[in-house]
């Protein structure tokens, strides 16, 4: 996946840089794209993409007039697909942005268009305590048969959503909801753009879920977090308005063993990794 | 050193949108499920501290080493049903430590079958190894400072110090002091019934020392580079007027002093474990890649880019033309006796601040230390 973009300018000076997956050496790489742009001042690429591989990154750079353009990426990503994006990237840019940026002004809606190019992967992180029917709802939206009976997850089960979704790729991690595996959360929810807190409209759950509100704000402050209020053909339900009160989220009502439910939630959830970027983009 | 080759290794990753990658298995017949993972993960995860875990999944026996430097890697070894683990503990440690180094140093070029075959191992820290982790480990750092100056002090006054300096109220003393207690910078100790009392009785001191026995070895072993080595070492460590060189007796509050900016870099050397090992090659006598491949069972591959780490921070040169390497400094951490806390001890004992008894256990300690003919 591409990890971060920076465009920088002739002096070396950043003009643009996006991150979408925090790393703990982030000053010193952007320390040496800088170095990098100054050093590819010094050759010429002939309008090429070219890459050169960082311990376990990969760092693809291009240069167009002033500009260098720069991607870090995984080295285990397909080159020729990043290399296209790059070419992408950088006709967007020259064609829409250059003369902006030449002048010094804002690059208004080059954030939205950097998304489109270099968002390929979104990780979606479902929460909620034991039994109250995450992995139903990963089944369900997968539109896989659905098991009726509770066979606990262990840790953590990571699986793709089918591509009719979104056009990037979703990797829903499903959480295991037992108290043992707590320990697990914090780490596991790390660099989710979407978090789903699933409730099973208990009262007495809805309440306990209110930690894990607590939790996701610390540790994923940029998330986008929503509320699903789950079990809604069982007579002890709470309403979603109800469960997304107690819970401060905007919440959504879910029947998870009923397939009729599925269209619904993938709109919901088309829905909230758009508002994801766009309030990730917010100051 | 017996050789062990476990019935079956692998090593995982747990990349935040991917999870769990099996990066590299041996034999790669080897077949594991998301399931297994998880709970070795999670197994290590319940035991917070240590760096090597045992525990039984499946039907399998299953020993995992992890490490804080690398953090969501692990290395797990199927054991024997014969084989028993705390014989190999030591062991696994040793080839884990060595592995994780490895890989996140040059993925392409590691090979995990080779590194088993060979049965290498980075063994346990060596003194001055230990000495180094307290200078790379920012909280045990500002301790032994805070330490210089008390010389003395209660445990529980001490947290309380650490727990404002870092604003963190969660910090444990002991976990904190830790590498100040292993290399034995400070003891902890309970001296009456209640007050538990810290006592500093090393101090340490980092610096990079001219490079003798390679020097030496030089003249005697490879006199063609021995001039030019000569050089090298002069250029560093005494240039022509007005350069100053490399001085380490300047004192610290002096702005030329080289010690204070170059200390954590000594230690960040000594610690780091590849490089300490092609460091210690290097003591003897300069030597080409493919000798300190040999000696330290590294990869070529990753030698060299160990070597021009080094170069970068002045431990090494290259000698081009013959293809050879040579120490240029040779980082070291010594410690030595604190005599600057005798006077502090008297000082807080005539103002009440410690017991006589604390006191009469510092001196023992200090002598402990240092009385036999050092
Ligand atoms: N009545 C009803 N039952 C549901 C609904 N959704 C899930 N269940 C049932 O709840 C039980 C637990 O579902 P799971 O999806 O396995 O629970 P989980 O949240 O993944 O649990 P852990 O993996 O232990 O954290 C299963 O028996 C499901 O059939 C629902 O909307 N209504
Ligand atoms: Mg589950």
């Amino acid at each position: 996946m591409i990890r971060g973009v920076y465009v920088l300018g002739e002096q070396g000076n950043m003009i643009y840089s996006k991150e979408y997956a925090k790393s703990d050496s982030k000053a010193s790489m952007v320390e040496f794209l800088v170095n990098l742009a100054h050093f590819l001042k010094t050759v010429d690429l002939e309008e090429k993409t070219e890459y050169m591989n960082a311990a376990i990154a990969r760092i693809f750079y291009a240069q167009r007039s002033t500009f260098t353009f720069m991607f870090v990426a995984d080295k285990a990503d397909d080159a020729n697909q990043i290399e296209d994006k790059m070419s992408e990237l950088v006709e967007s840019f020259m064609r829409d942005y250059a003369n902006l940026a030449q002048a010094n002004q804002a690059l208004e809606g080059f954030d939205d268009k950097v998304d489109e190019i270099a968002v390929t992967l979104v990780k979606v992180a479902i929460l909620g305590f034991a039994g109250v029917g995450k992995t139903t709802t990963l089944h369900l939206l997968r539109g896989e048969t659905i098991p009726l009976v509770h066979d606990p997850t262990i840790g953590v089960s990571i699986k793709k959503l089918p591509d009719e979704i979104s056009n990037a790729n979703i990797v829903l991690w499903d959480l295991a909801g037992q108290s043992r595996f707590s320990i697990l959360w914090a780490k596991m929810i790390a660099n989710a753009q979407v978090v789903i807190i699933v409730t099973d409209s208990t009262l007495e759950n809805v309440l306990r879920s209110k930690k894990l509100v607590t939790l996701v704000k610390d540790e994923v402050p940029d998330a986008k977090v929503i509320g699903i209020a789950n079990k809604q053909d069982l007579p002890t339900a709470l309403t979603p308005e109800r469960v997304g009160q107690i819970l401060g989220l905007p919440t959504y009502e879910l029947v998870a063993i009923d397939i009729s439910y599925r269209d619904r939630l993938i709109q919901i959830i088309r829905r909230a990794i758009l508002e994801g970027k766009a309030e990730a983009k917010m100051p | 050193m017996g050789r062990h080759m476990p019935e079956s290794t692998f090593i995982v990753q747990l990349d935040d949108f991917h999870g769990f990658v099996v990066k590299q298995r041996y034999p790669s017949s080897l077949t594991l499920n998301e399931k297994v993972l998880n709970l070795i993960y999670y197994e290590h995860q319940k035991e917070k501290k240590e760096e090597i875990n045992y525990c039984e999944i499946e039907d399998m026996r299953i020993a995992s080493y992890r490490s804080a430097l690398y953090p969501g890697w692990m290395v797990c070894s199927v054991l024997k049903q014969d084989e028993d683990f705390e014989i190999l503990r030591s062991n696994l440690t040793g080839s884990g430590r060595l592995i994780l180094a490895l890989i996140t140093v040059d993925q392409e070029s590691f090979s995990l079958e080779e590194i088993l075959e060979k049965g290498s191992v980075l063994k346990d820290l060596s003194e001055e190894q230990n000495l180094a982790e307290v200078f790379i480990t920012p909280s045990s750092a500002l301790l032994l400072e805070r330490m210089q100056a008390e010389g003395i002090e209660k445990a529980a006054k001490l947290s309380i110090w650490l727990r404002t300096q870092v604003q963190n109220d969660e910090i444990d003393l002991r976990e904190a002091m830790a590498p100040l207690m292993n290399s034995g910078i400070v003891k902890v100790e309970l001296v009456g019934k209640t007050s538990e009392m810290v006592f500093l009785v090393k101090d340490i001191f980092g610096y990079r020392e001219p490079p003798v026995d390679s020097i030496l070895k030089t003249r005697e072993a490879i006199p063609s580079i021995a001039e030019k080595y000569e050089e090298f070492l002069a250029a560093f460590f005494s240039p022509p007027p007005p350069n100053k060189g490399y001085n380490p007796t300047l004192r610290v509050d002096d702005p030329n002093s080289p010690i204070l900016e170059d200390r954590e870099k000594i230690s960040r050397i000594l610690a780091e474990k590849l490089q300490y090992r092609v460091l210690i090659s290097l003591r003897e006598q300069p030597l080409t890649v493919a000798d300190i491949s040999e000696n330290t069972a590294l990869p070529e591959s990753v030698v060299r880019k160990l070597l021009f780490a080094l170069e970068a921070d002045k431990v090494v040169i290259r000698f081009e033309e013959e293809d050879l390497w040579g120490l240029l400094t040779n980082p070291r951490i010594e410690s030595f006796l604190p005599e600057y806390v005798l006077p502090i001890l008297s000082k807080k004992l005539s103002e009440k601040e410690i017991s006589s008894d604390a006191a009469q256990r510092h001196l023992e300690l200090l002598m402990q230390t240092w009385g036999e003919a050092k």
